[in-house]
């Protein structure tokens, strides 16, 4: 049984790219509470919610690809399992179970990134959230091109919130946030296809790029604060 | 018309004016820099006081207005928030 299409070349890099993207995700989570701990303005409070769910979701991807490649602790006790018992559905409900919670954080936390900036209700809103739970309530291995599809989405919209705040207020870093969600957008596209495995790859390395952009980001922001000081 | 100022922000404006003057400040030169009446002024100074954000020293020119490691900390944190907001339209 199949569940991520990988090169065996690229095991476990995978795994370090998405522990690096679940650090700097922690790090804006860390900080947009830390803000809303200041300031009490709740926005910043959701925005560190978006992140720690994303974060959370890339957690979950860890632990379930760490158990999956390398073999240790419940997988071995699993895999004993099957061998004297033929357990092998345990074994597909724990791996499902892992990259169900990586999909549905993931989805989560781009929507609450999304709605961040709108304060009423819109017809586009209902549709995203409409759309969002049949998907969720699809999702499933077969149908795994329809998580990366409500993701490009979800990040597509989000780009479009931060496209518009950018035209107003031509900041650097409204920029560089611009051009990291575009290119996360763009990784989930590439994901579609990763059917291939080469494009498995690709969009993995296309995701590591965005989210050291956003590190950047974070760099900058810390930085400017000390060159203010 | 300009907006009327938030508290955090005449906090931070006052911080920030220490600071910026190396880290004393007569008590009257803050006031004025900070563009705050004298009971404002108190209240204030109070409240930072309190909150270990400033210390009052003493020195040959009298009274002067400090700020401490944790008001240096404080600054820090609210222009990086001011960052942050900024960059994310909160």
């Amino acid at each position: 049984m199949r569940f991520v299409p990988i090169p065996d070349w690229f095991l476990g890099k995978d795994v370090l790219i998405e522990g690096f993207s679940f650090i700097v995700l922690l790090i804006f989570s860390f900080l947009s509470i830390r803000n809303y701990k200041l300031n009490k303005n709740r926005n910043f409070l959701y925005l560190g919610i978006g992140f720690a769910l994303i974060a959370l979701a890339q957690l979950a991807t860890i632990i379930t690809k760490l158990v999956l490649y390398y073999d240790v602790g419940p997988s071995q006790a699993i895999g004993a399992a099957i061998i004297t018992s033929q357990l092998i559905s345990s074994v597909d409900i724990f791996y499902s179970a892992g990259f169900f919670f990586h999909r549905l954080l993931t989805l989560l936390g781009f929507y609450v990134i999304y709605r961040l900036p709108r304060h009423k209700k819109s017809i586009l809103d209902s549709f995203v959230i409409i759309y969002f739970i049949i998907i969720s309530a699809l999702l499933d291995k077969g149908v795994f091109y329809l998580f990366h599809l409500t993701a490009l989405v979800l990040l597509v919209l989000i780009f479009d919130n931060y496209h518009a705040l950018y035209k107003k207020n031509k900041f650097v870093n409204t920029k560089i946030l611009l051009i990291a969600f575009g290119i996360l957008a763009l990784s989930q596209l590439i994901f579609i296809l990763s059917n291939v495995e080469i494009m498995f790859v690709l969009g993995n390395i296309v995701e590591l790029i965005s989210y050291i952009i956003l590190l950047i980001l974070i760099i900058r922001i810390l930085k400017h604060g000390k060159k203010k000081k | 018309m300009e907006r009327k100022r938030s508290r955090m922000e005449i906090i931070s404006d006052m911080l920030g004016i220490i600071q910026g003057r190396g880290g004393e400040i007569k008590p009257t030169h803050l006031m004025y820099k900070a563009n705050l009446s004298h009971s404002q002024m108190t209240l204030y100074l109070e409240e930072l006081i309190k909150k270990k954000l400033v210390q009052k020293n003493k020195s040959k020119r009298g009274h002067l207005i400090g700020l401490t490691k944790n008001g240096k900390d404080f600054f820090l944190q609210y222009i990086q928030m001011k960052e942050f907001e900024k960059t994310f339209g909160l």
